[in-house]
């Protein structure tokens, strides 16, 4: 059964802790070139007088059609069984940016190696029973892990509903 | 990058350890389970167990590991080899640094003028009653700290009205809540979740602020007020309430005084004035003061320092805390209730003997405090420390006497208005210790730099208004041969104070014997890592100060305060412009149109606490320049130019970020960057009266564009 993480957009205020929990866990050496797997993109939009400040919180979807994953040209995208995950394995990256093309969102970025990386959902925490990263720091709960099947439906009361 | 988790379940040789963060001091302080391997904390995250964060952690927290295994960090003693600023130390031990510090301080106690001395706490909090303490002990009344252009104007405004210091009572009935320039969006997740859970359980929410802040823009109603104008606001509002009679008049008959001398003097604040005077439109004003009145209970959420950091702050706060009054909310169920502090500022339902652990000699036998000739309402109030804004100018006037050394916990030259003055005056000390994390501008002006740990190498105590305590266990030693900065306090009195065996006693002990009333022992909270609720909590009684008085001198709830009339000092809260804006000053306003504001919190900083931590510092460039996308278009201004900021003080570069969160007509500039520091624009005397705090919040200034090449 395949996950993903989900933001409420309503709840998030843009504060940055799930990109930087997602740096602490992965270890990202921004001055070595590497970059981090999640970031934010603010919107204002002004609708009948009144203002709002949104967040895109941007991070792989792990889609279930997976467009990067046969235009690989090395095998290096792998898809987890267990949990949907869409993995790169950098390694077997030669850094071509097919995967890029590819994806919809733009989602797969660049090392100073050149290599792609990408969120990987966590998906050992999740094996683990645990939550991934940047849901557990989420000071809000405005990131949560939800069934990738409930894409298009209401998103249900969040783990954080008792605060 | 790492692929594989660092979890207990995955590598048996890793550990979990319990510890706070305290990146961000003030009522914060979330838990954390420390991952660590072989002697090194190698991932972080929240301790869900922990009540006041949940098991999360805001975006600084979530940065702990770049703040403790950090290149800057003060690795050993140091001694100056060079000239002040060039950073040339040499290092030396612990010993060799406590014997020099005894052999300087000795000579101004040996001399009868010990108070020449001066010591300072920035951030962390945690050690400011042990180091009050030394400073008497040793001789000097001038214990400080940064809380002088922080939390203790508004403290002071809310002792002049009230005598005491009042917060909403959430959970009790609480109907509507009055924001006023409070964004813990950005500066402290728990009072975060707790707008969003008022927002949900229905809870009329009112928010005052120059920015559409998060906070703001879940209000029912944001007043969107020019800033250092909040006093007309709530001058205006206290027209309405009274001119619809939305007084709660059985409760201003009993409890207030000078209702009579308000009345009169809020008659001119007619909406539309208050509007001219605010920007803000007078029917919202007139929809926010009925809002407020007419809610069966409502409390103000005041904030640290915004409204204080005004020429007029003070008496723009009284103006808003008024409003409690008017309306028969303080000390009242849902209304605005005290939970009186526990240890050090924070409430935590215990007793303790603290102030008498403070006050190891009495101000009385030793000299004047600093700041009490120029800010002698705050002496009056403000017992527990001085007005330290005024260093500088001592240091360079020598009035009412010299101060020639410094002992300081962490201290920041960029606190201070026009800082590149506090950071020549603190060349000119005869002596001046720092201790410290980092090796900081300010450290590299110190004669000798003593190395602190962080939160999660040391043992501290710390409560939540909840009754939860704890005394943690160092997760790692302390790196280096850095110490916990009550270890470096404690061992120093043994130098400076011998005389004092109970400081020289040590942490535990001392602790121990300032906890004495509560019952609680560092025995019986060491085995609970990650904190304990006490056994006996004992919560405020609610309606005390209706039913035996208020600590004011008339007793009651002063409109019309008898402790200003005494200094001399207008009575009512009085509104006055900021002294430079557009109303006093046409003629300078003509040069610098706009209206400087700085130091709004941003979530990834905390001062300059986080800067250079790269994974937090990556979200926002630095220095950023917000300005509304209107005025960037009238000044042809587009995302990213290089632009200088001019006031008539300095000048400082940043890139322009057009923002809608900004306010059209106002420069909003963050505090403290090396490259752009936004106090360096301010003038020293550009400051309230009453509190000596600056106008941080409301001075002039113009936009340039920087040609680059």
């Amino acid at each position: 059964m395949g996950k993903k993480i989900r933001c409420d957009r309503d709840l998030c205020v843009g504060c940055g802790a799930c990109v930087v929990a997602c740096m602490d866990e992965k270890d990202v050496d921004l001055a070595a070139g590497e970059v981090g797997n999640r970031w934010l993109e603010k919107m204002e939009q002004w609708e009948n007088g009144v203002l709002s400040i949104t967040y895109r919180n941007i991070a792989c979807h792990h889609c279930k059609s997976y467009p990067c994953l046969p235009v690989c040209p090395t095998g290096a995208i792998t898809r987890d069984e267990e949990t949907g995950a869409v993995l790169v394995n950098q390694e077997l990256c030669i850094g071509c940016r097919k995967c890029d093309e590819a994806c919809h969102h733009h989602i797969p970025k660049f090392n100073s190696q050149g290599k792609m990386t990408k969120c990987d959902l966590c998906y050992l925490r999740l094996q683990a029973g645990r939550e991934p990263a940047c849901v557990k720091v989420c000071p809000l709960g405005a990131l949560t892990l939800e069934e990738a099947s409930d894409h298009h439906k209401k998103p249900k009361d969040h783990h954080h509903k008792e605060r | 990058m790492r692929k594989t988790p660092y979890l207990p379940e995955l590598d048996p040789d890793i550990q979990v350890r319990k510890s706070i963060c305290t990146i961000c001091d003030p009522n914060s302080q979330c838990g954390l389970d420390l991952y660590i391997k072989d002697g090194q904390i190698v991932k972080v995250e929240g301790d869900k167990n922990q009540p006041y964060g949940q098991g999360t952690l805001c975006v600084k927290g979530a940065a702990l590991r770049q703040y403790v295994y950090n290149e800057d960090r003060v690795k050993t003693p140091l001694k100056r080899t060079g000239p002040r600023g060039s950073g040339q130390y040499t290092p030396i031990t612990w010993e060799e640094a406590y014997e020099e510090i005894a052999t300087k301080l000795g000579v101004y106690k040996d001399a009868g003028t010990p108070e020449q001395v001066l010591f300072f706490s920035g951030y962390a909090k945690f050690f400011r009653p042990w180091l009050k303490r030394l400073a008497h002990s040793y001789g000097t009344p001038n214990y400080t700290s940064e809380s002088s252009s922080c939390a203790q104007a508004m403290n002071l405004s809310q002792a002049l009205v009230f005598g005491t210091s009042g917060g909403p009572h959430v959970g009790g009935g609480l109907e509507c809540l009055l924001v006023w320039s409070n964004n813990p969006f950005a500066s402290n997740p728990g009072g975060a979740r707790g707008i969003n859970n008022m927002v949900k359980k229905g809870v009329k929410l009112i928010v005052v602020d120059p920015r559409n802040t998060p906070s703001a823009l879940k209000a029912d109603i944001h007043l969107q007020v020019r800033p250092g104008t909040d006093g007309a606001l709530a001058l205006a509002m206290g027209h309405v309430i009274i001119a619809e009679n939305l007084c709660d008049m059985d409760y201003v008959a009993k409890y207030t005084h000078g209702f009579e001398e308000y009345k009169t003097y809020v008659q001119e604040f007619t909406p539309e004035r208050g509007e001219e005077l605010t920007g803000v439109p007078a029917q919202k004003i007139i929809e926010a003061a009925r809002m407020f009145a007419t809610a069966k209970a409502s409390g103000i959420q005041p904030s640290a320092a915004p409204v204080v950091h005004n020429t007029n702050g003070v008496q723009n706060y009284r103006a808003i805390f008024s409003l409690l009054g008017l309306t028969g909310n303080f000390d009242v169920p849902g209304g605005q209730t005290v939970n009186p502090p526990s240890f050090f500022h924070l409430p935590g339902q215990f007793p303790t003997r603290q102030d008498e652990f403070m006050q190891s000699r009495p101000y009385e036998e030793m000299a004047p405090i600093i700041g009490a000739n120029l800010f002698p309402v705050w002496t009056e109030i403000i017992t527990d420390e001085g007005q330290a804004m005024y260093l500088p100018e001592q240091i360079r006037t020598a009035n009412p006497y010299p101060i020639k050394a410094v002992v300081a916990f962490g201290m920041n030259h960029r606190m201070w208005s026009d800082s590149k003055a506090m950071a020549a005056a603190l060349e000119q000390l005869d002596f001046f210790v720092d201790v410290e994390l980092f090796m900081t501008d300010t450290a590299k002006l110190a004669d000798i730099i003593l190395p602190a740990c962080s939160s999660v190498e040391r043992s501290e105590f710390r409560c939540w208004p909840n009754g939860y305590v704890v005394y943690t266990t160092p997760a790692i030693p302390p790196l280096y041969e850095s110490r916990n900065d009550i270890d470096i306090i404690c061992q120093m009195a043994t130098y400076i104070a011998p005389e004092d065996t109970l400081l020289g006693s040590g942490i535990e002990a001392s602790l121990d014997w300032l906890l004495q009333p509560s019952g609680l022992t560092v025995e019986q909270m060491k085995p609970h890592t990650g904190g304990m609720f006490i056994p006996n909590p004992q919560p405020a009684p609610i309606g005390k100060y209706l039913e035996n008085g208020f600590n004011t001198p008339s007793g009651k709830i002063e409109f019309y305060s008898e402790v200003l009339k005494k200094h001399g000092i207008d009575p009512l809260p009085v509104y006055k412009a900021p002294l430079h804006s557009q109303v006093p000053t046409p003629e300078v306003v003509k040069e610098y149109p706009m209206i400087l504001n700085t130091g709004s919190r941003l979530p990834m900083f905390i001062h300059t606490r986080t800067y250079r931590l790269a994974w937090s510092a990556s979200l926002r460039k630095a220095p950023a320049i917000d300005i509304h996308p209107e005025d960037g278009a009238a000044l042809g201004l587009s995302q990213g130019d290089l632009v200088k900021v001019v006031s008539p003080m300095d000048e400082v570069r940043g890139e322009v970020n057009l923002t809608f969160l900004a306010q059209k007509g106002v420069v909003h500039l963050y505090h403290g960057y090396r490259e752009g520091d936004a106090n360096s624009l301010i003038p020293w005397d550009y400051r309230d009266p009453i509190s000596g705090y600056p106008g941080y919040k409301g001075y002039i200034c113009r936009l340039e564009r920087v040609e680059e090449g």
